[in-house]
């Protein structure tokens, strides 16, 4: 149960909020709860929902509307790479078929250890440093074959 | 009345109340901007893009704010740079909307191509087909062909279980969202929802149970494709096969105007009920049903009709004619010297209680009603009931419901969602008192608990608090239930409610009054037609039961004459049985909650030699020497309208009055306001309460001791009876847990 596991960190952020408006803390609270246990598990959307004294449907598609929320269990690190135009004009296309390749699997899949997921998302907000990823939210940039390769080969 | 403004649509000019959207202006005078997300129940949205239109208004000069004219001193018009949804643009003083130009056309031509790029076009197996906007709208305004390749078309889901009662064909939507909105707007139940976005954009549910809600069926019949279909109804018939009647739903006080839609089968000999969808009006239910009202209509043609007269022969039960049968219960009647209980149930029309009950006085039987306990109080709801122009759509800000003892939603399902609007979209107050929980509760502004069966007590302890209250308001609607009380103290409660009304000053007033949460849809018409004697005898020689649910309510007898429309446990003891017919093999009035009476049609052949009420009382009668000659509940109803003081201004032509409604059902306007039927049988007639017409003095109230009989007498809900669809899981699941709530 979140609300035990994480009973600290939920009324902080409850605490942000009107008792009326509690259906705001949804986006952080579903934050937690993927922080938790990696997505946001069914169970945990209910939770959610119970806590802010919603539906589960409208939970789920709050869910289902931001590509940042998973529904999915995802591998230790999460590769989001941006293949939006400007970086697909900086070859990002290419990039990404390059890391489908080392990591053995297609965008949008997990690899069979559970070590990696590989995303393509939308523009991040640094097509200036192009090609560009994000691994669990951190950001890499200016990759190329060599430098992505390292990076994976690198992480424990 | 609203401030009006002028706009001109196509070259015709027309004054509509300021805030009027452009689209229902248009639609006004006749001139229908197509829609698909937009609809006039609910608020609108902008999201499909096929109301484009051409928009100016006045041009007006920064430096002066005067409009610029021309040389003729017409006023200058500019217009919007980019074409403009009707749906979500108010008018404006001056405004100009052209529809009928070619950047409109085209407009509308891209968006049915865009939209039908990934529809699956499987019109000739879809439900909706015959009777589909999206259909319709293409032939109207679409392209001939598609650019897009077939082959690429997208593919979905066709047969995703929503609930149990609604099934979803995912590449058929094209994601309106009007299923999303009604959920969220009408039935405050959210249980839908939309999941991804672009062209992953599909309809959820992620509620436990699914899509559980009682008013889920109305979002099949907004539906402007063939998404979302019900159980019940998917893939049993096509649209134009089927027969319409206007009829009048039998579950519940509200009376919702309904439509039978019905087709000619082998199986049973003829027609069937295919569905039931609900037809407009606009002082009733709208264009809304509740699921009850929708499904539940299997039992017309259920194995366990009655069709035959059955006698009791050395202790089993055979069959014979009428004429035996008749002349039984005439004989019986006659020999049993007025030792009589004739119990009449409250879903029998006016026109067959009028008779019974006249039959009854005649031969000294103690004429009742059954179930017993409204019949204590519905002579007070016929003095203080709400006035006979009262409107719900007027309540809002200023006036004041009060629930009593009321689970509004489970007993009368669409006056929850009108009273539900007042308070929540229009600011009336909501104050409730009950001893346990209801949804009407989120809506309520104060709260008051007792305990179990202790209304009445709680409203004459509250009697000067509350008097205030309703003193302050503008109008007073009291809603008020039964359950865990016996008659006397129903009585007692229906008496105190009505004497705040009397000390507030709001008896008698048209939008202020009494509305109890009666069992059924004919409650206050048999009481009013029959005066009925509140208590029985200990026993009686002879009970004659028409139409009664409960055996516990008769009396023990020594002949039972069970007239009944279905083999019942009742049927079981009887002496005599006497088949009679539903609603829908005849026709007749109701009299509804708010003392509407409103006719219903035949729309089914009577099953095997059944017959109505009236015909079957009127032959008893004839045995018994009384020379009664009606032909038809026609003339039954004149004769009642003479008798019944009540009823006295009431007609058939009166209560077939039809009027033009807003918005437009039916008709070529089936995109526009989904597929509920347009009324043409008439939107009935309320009938004045006596407050409304004399000075009545207050009740001399004391409250009787509570009795266990009274208190273990739980509410009617309306979704807990055994005879809701039999088949849902779902519906049964709810009849649980609400037995434990009550
Ligand atoms: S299911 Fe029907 S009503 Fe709901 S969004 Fe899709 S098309 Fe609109
Ligand atoms: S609200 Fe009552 S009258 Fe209306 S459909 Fe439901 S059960 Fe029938
Ligand atoms: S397009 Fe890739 S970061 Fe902006
Ligand atoms: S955008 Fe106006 S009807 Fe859909």
């Amino acid at each position: 149960m979140l609300r035990e596991k994480r009973a600290q960190d939920i009324e902080k952020v409850l605490a942000k909020y009107p008792p009326e408006r509690r259906r705001s803390a949804v986006m952080p609270l579903l934050y937690i709860a993927q922080e938790e246990y990696g997505y946001c598990t069914p169970e945990a959307i209910r939770e959610v929902a119970e806590i802010i004294g919603c539906d589960p449907t409208e939970v789920k598609s709050i869910v289902g509307f931001y590509t940042m929320f998973y529904e999915q269990p995802v591998g230790k690190y999460v590769i989001d790479v941006c293949d939006d135009l400007p970086c697909a004009l900086r070859g990002a296309d290419r990039f990404v078929s390059h890391c489908e390749k080392k990591l053995g699997i297609r965008v949008g899949e997990t690899t069979p250890d559970g070590k990696f997921t590989l995303n393509t998302v939308m523009c991040i907000a640094a097509c200036d440093r192009a090609p560009v990823l994000q691994i669990n939210k951190q950001y890499r940039y200016a990759l190329d074959e060599q430098t992505f390769d390292r990076m994976i080969d690198e992480l424990p | 009345m609203a401030e009006l403004v002028n706009v001109t649509i196509d070259g015709v000019t027309v004054a509509v109340p300021k805030g009027t959207l452009v689209v229902d202006a248009a639609k006004k005078i006749g001139n229908h901007i197509p829609v698909f997300c937009y609809h006039p129940k609910l608020k609108p949205v902008g999201m499909c893009r096929m109301c484009l239109v051409d928009i100016g208004t006045p041009k007006i000069d920064p430096a002066t704010k005067q409009v610029v004219r021309d040389e003729n001193g017409n006023p200058v018009i500019q217009f919007m740079p980019k074409l403009t949804t009707a749906c979500t643009t108010p008018v404006s003083e001056g405004m100009v909307v052209r529809t009928a130009t070619e950047q409109v056309r085209a407009a509308r031509e891209d968006i049915l191509e865009f939209l039908l790029t990934s529809h699956p076009l499987d019109c000739p197996i879809c439900d909706k087909g015959g009777e589909c906007p999206l259909q319709n709208l293409t032939l109207a305004h679409g392209p001939g062909v598609s650019r897009f390749d077939y082959d690429a078309k997208f593919h979905n889901e066709k047969h995703v279980p929503l609930g149990e009662l609604i099934f979803l064909d995912r590449e058929r939507c094209i994601q309106c969202s009007r299923c999303i909105r009604f959920q969220d707007e009408i039935a405050d139940d959210h249980v839908l929802q939309f999941h991804d976005r672009g062209r992953g954009m599909e309809i959820i549910t992620f509620s436990d149970p699914p899509f559980d809600s009682y008013f889920g069926g109305n979002t099949t019949d907004i539906c402007p494709v063939g998404a979302l279909t019900t159980a019940d109804f998917r893939f049993k018939a096509r649209p134009w096969e089927l027969q319409s009647a206007q009829s009048i739903c039998t579950h519940c006080a509200v009376g919702c105007n309904i439509t039978l839609n019905t087709r000619l089968e082998t199986r049973h000999g003829g027609f069937e009920i295919k569905r039931v969808m609900p037809r407009q009006n606009e002082w009733v239910n709208e264009i809304w049903i509740c699921d009850k009202g929708r499904y539940v209509h299997h039992f017309t043609r259920s194995e366990d009709r009655l069709h035959l007269p059955l006698i009791r022969r050395e202790g089993r039960l055979v069959e014979s004619t009428w004429q035996q049968a008749l002349q039984l219960v005439a004989d019986t009647l006659r020999a049993a010297d007025g030792e009589i209980v004739l119990m009449v149930g409250d879903r029998i029309p006016n026109e067959d209680a009028y008779l019974l009950g006249q039959l009854g006085r005649a031969i000294g039987a103690r004429v009742s009603v059954s179930p017993n306990v409204p019949s204590h109080y519905a002579d007070v709801a016929r003095a203080f009931g709400v006035g006979k122009d009262a409107d719900f759509k007027r309540l809002g800000r200023g006036d004041l419901v009060l629930a009593v003892n009321a689970d509004v939603e489970e007993q009368a399902p669409v006056w929850f969602l009108r009273l539900r609007q007042a308070v929540v979209d229009r600011g009336a107050q909501l104050i409730i008192a009950h001893h346990r929980s209801t949804k009407l509760h989120r809506y309520a502004s104060a709260i008051h608990r007792f305990e179990v069966g202790r209304a009445p007590e709680w409203v004459q302890q509250q009697a000067e608090t509350l008097a205030q209250a309703l003193q302050a308001a503008r109008h007073a609607l009291i809603v008020f239930g039964d359950e865990h009380l016996d008659g006397p103290r129903a009585r007692a409660l229906a008496q105190l409610l009505a004497n705040l009304l009397l000390q507030s000053g709001h008896a008698g007033r048209s939008d202020s009054g009494l509305l109890p949460l009666y069992p059924h849809a004919n409650t206050q018409g048999v009481c009013d037609v029959l005066s009925p004697h509140t208590a029985l005898p200990p026993a009686a020689r002879v009970v004659w039961a028409v139409g009664v649910g409960d055996p516990q309510e008769l009396p023990p007898a020594g002949f039972y004459i069970i007239q009944e429309v279905l083999h019942t446990a009742l049927v079981e003891q009887a002496d005599v049985v006497l088949p009679s017919l539903t609603f829908a093999e005849r026709e007749g009035t109701f009299t509804s909650g708010d003392r509407r009476v409103q006719r219903f049609y035949r729309a089914l052949p009577a099953p095997g030699e059944a017959k109505p009420d009236w015909w079957i009382a009127q032959e008893v009668a004839r045995r018994l020497g009384f020379e009664w000659r009606y032909n038809s509940p026609a003339e039954i109803f004149e004769a009642l309208a003479k008798d019944v003081p009540a009823y006295a201004e009431l007609s058939y032509a009166a209560l077939s009055r039809v009027v033009e409604q807003w918005p437009p059902i039916g008709r070529e306007d089936l995109y526009y306001g989904g597929t509920a039927y347009d009324n043409t049988g008439g939107i009935g007639a309320r009938y004045a309460a006596e407050a409304e017409t004399r000075a009545l003095p207050p009740y001399d109230v004391t409250i009787p001791e509570p009795t266990i009989a009274g208190l273990k007498r739980g509410p009617r809900m309306l979704y807990r009876d055994g005879e809701l669809i039999r088949r849902s899981a779902l519906l049964r699941a709810r009849m649980v847990s609400l037995q434990q709530v009550a």
